[in-house]
């Protein structure tokens, strides 16, 4: 009997007589019959298998439900519903309420993708090599990520409070309060330099990740050749942070567009809906109030807009790489 | 630029930078000792006079929300999620990375395209699929969808990683009479540590702050709370009891807090490894 501890490393002469090797299949020799071919891949399929029936049952398959549900009126409860062809889909170009969604959305996209990008690169070149201030300060910037968008959202909420912290810090400087989550503005503001604080510290990291990538050898080639520190930024660091790029704008862009717990949390969409995202509306807005045909349809939008931007994001990037490889 | 008027601008501005993040946190902590009046007339003190924790027990003892509790049944469903997600993942990427054939490609791309599709469009019919199934506001069906939301990373992650690992390995194995998932389990696996440390690290994060999904399909009716949910529902009904608000946050947070502290480097270090990996 063998043992049953499989060993690697034991290059000795085998005690087993010489291993066959496996018939090659060729031209030549006829394809196995199908049952002894299926006997042979059934550990593959049985190792594939659960993993591929999951994602089949609890991604696939709702998302083909959310594309029928979206074609309907039904409300989540009645036995039966209308089929609407592509009316939820008409409605939802028309709705005001999703224009307003979408401007809250894309401001948030827009402004915080820019910050996160810039403030995350710009600490990755302060905070890259050794050091334990540097260390104590990358995990500084990265912890709102282990607390979660709902409580960031209520704990900046009690700060930014007519009666909170900053606007007691305003009074007793004799300044006058301001309304951050009572005016419209200053609440979508508000709301943006949350999501950006919340978010930038995992694109320091990533940053940091790429900068381990530049060889230091280019650096001091660039030192040697006379280059200022700007210089060495914008001619070697930066075009050789290339794909880190593509990675921090794609990430940031695709989770920016799906705010929603931290809105939840912190405006409650308000005041007056000035701070409801496309997600906020897709689920408080049309899945709560029974809008299920409608909200489906919200959804399935979103899903599209985001794999498109997804992908000619990648598009663009890859093709502005290969202009500055030539 | 002179560099030492320059390194003095940016120490400045770190420094800047590290009190926007911390002011929050101190205000969370000093703040969960206050009697209400003192938390609007001075945030920032911390005068002994003030403080008392009281405000923190009754916090920990409200009736709204059972705080012990739902850190338990967050940290149960952090563990099922990650080995469910381990065993699902682990010998799908092995036999995809070492598949040559077409439709191993195929499956590798039905894998990754749940990366691209948000929760938000999964969660409404995911109801009716658990439905269907019998699984609505159930354990396992709630850990049987995060495992699978985490699915399309792990595949990402490993087929590269494994792809990375030399075949003489699992051949060597083979001729040792090891079939395919013991070749995978006893020597593949092994090998994988860092890959899995950063998966786990991610997965962790993700079940950790997840709101959405425990809200909707545990529901309200299963009685089950996550950190996430019932800190939702303890300070939705008291958002402007500000006494409340605080010593619950800092209740919420201060575990999570301490083992961030003492896990830093393994948390950013495998996102960073993450990040160079794919």
């Amino acid at each position: 009997m063998r043992p049953s501890n499989v060993t690697l490393t034991a290059p000795g002469p085998p005690d087993n007589p010489p291993v066959q090797e496996r018939p090659r299949r060729t031209h030549h020799t006829p394809p196995r019959p199908l049952r002894v071919r299926a006997a042979r891949s059934l550990p593959s399929i049985l190792m594939v298998g659960p993993a591929l029936a999951a994602v089949v049952a609890f991604i696939l398959i709702p998302v083909v439900v959310a594309g029928r549900l979206s074609l309907t009126d039904w409300d989540g409860f009645s036995d039966s519903y209308k089929s609407l062809g592509l009316d939820n889909y008409v409605q939802l170009f028309h709705d005001p309420g999703v224009a307003n969604a979408a401007y809250v959305t894309l401001v948030i996209a827009v402004v915080g993708t820019l910050a996160c990008n810039v403030l995350g690169l710009g600490l990755a070149v302060m905070l890259n090599g050794k050091g334990r201030a540097k260390a104590v300060l990358r995990g500084l910037f990265f912890y709102p990520h282990v607390l979660g968008a709902v409580i960031i959202g209520f704990l900046w909420s009690a700060i930014l409070s007519s009666e909170g912290a900053v606007n007691t810090l305003l009074t007793a400087a004799h300044r006058s309060k301001i309304p951050f989550l009572s005016d419209p503005q200053w609440a979508l503001a508000a709301v943006v330099f949350v999501v950006v604080w919340s978010t930038f510290g995992v694109n320091v990291v990533l940053y940091l990740a790429g900068l381990q990538t530049i060889p230091e050898s280019l650096l001091e080639a660039a030192r040697i050749d006379g280059a200022s520190r700007w210089q060495t930024f914008r001619q070697v660091v930066l075009p050789m942070l290339a794909p880190s790029v593509t990675i921090n704008v794609v990430l940031v862009l695709v989770q920016l567009l799906r705010v929603y717990d931290l809105v939840l949390a912190m405006t409650d969409g308000g005041p007056a809906g000035h701070t409801q995202t496309y997600a906020y509306l897709v689920l408080s807005e049309s899945f709560l109030n029974g809008k299920i045909g409608y909200a489906s349809a919200q959804s399935i939008v979103l899903m599209i807009v985001i794999t498109v931007l997804a992908v000619v994001i990648v598009a663009l990037r890859q093709r502005s790489e290969k202009a500055v490889e030539q | 630029m002179n560099r030492t008027a320059g390194s003095r601008v940016g120490s400045v501005m770190l420094g800047l930078f590290a009190l926007v993040m911390l002011a929050p946190l101190y205000l969370v902590i000093v703040n969960a000792f206050k009697p209400e009046s003192a938390i609007r007339q001075r945030p920032f003190s911390a005068a002994p006079g003030l403080l008392s924790t009281d405000y923190l027990r009754a916090a920990l003892s409200s009736p709204d929300y059972n705080i012990v509790k739902s850190f338990g049944v967050t940290v149960m469903f952090v563990v099922l999620v990650n080995v469910l997600s381990l065993a699902l993942a682990g010998p799908a990427a092995y036999v995809i990375a070492r598949g040559t054939r077409r439709w191993h490609k195929g499956m590798l791309l039905v894998f990754l395209a749940g990366l691209f599709i948000p929760g938000q469009v999964l969660v409404i019919p995911v109801i009716y699929v658990l439905r269907f199934t019998g699984l609505m506001g159930t354990i396992p069906g709630f850990v049987l969808y995060e495992a699978t939301l985490t699915l399309p990373l792990s595949m990402f992650l490993f087929v590269g990683y494994i792809k990375s690992i030399p075949r003489e390995l699992d051949e060597a194995a083979q001729i040792d009479g090891a079939g395919r998932l013991r070749t995978f389990w006893q020597v593949i696996f092994p090998l994988m540590r860092p890959v899995v440390v950063t998966a786990i690290v991610l997965h962790t994060i993700g079940v950790w702050t997840d709101f959405v999904n425990p809200q909707i399909v545990l529901g309200p009716t299963s009685g089950l709370y996550t950190v996430m949910t019932g800190v939702y529902s303890a300070i939705g009904l008291h958002t402007t009891d500000l006494s409340v608000v605080y010593p619950t946050l800092l209740l919420a947070i201060a575990p999570v807090l301490v083992f961030f502290v003492i896990m830093q480097r393994k948390i950013v270090g495998g996102l960073t490894a993450g990040a160079t990996k794919g």
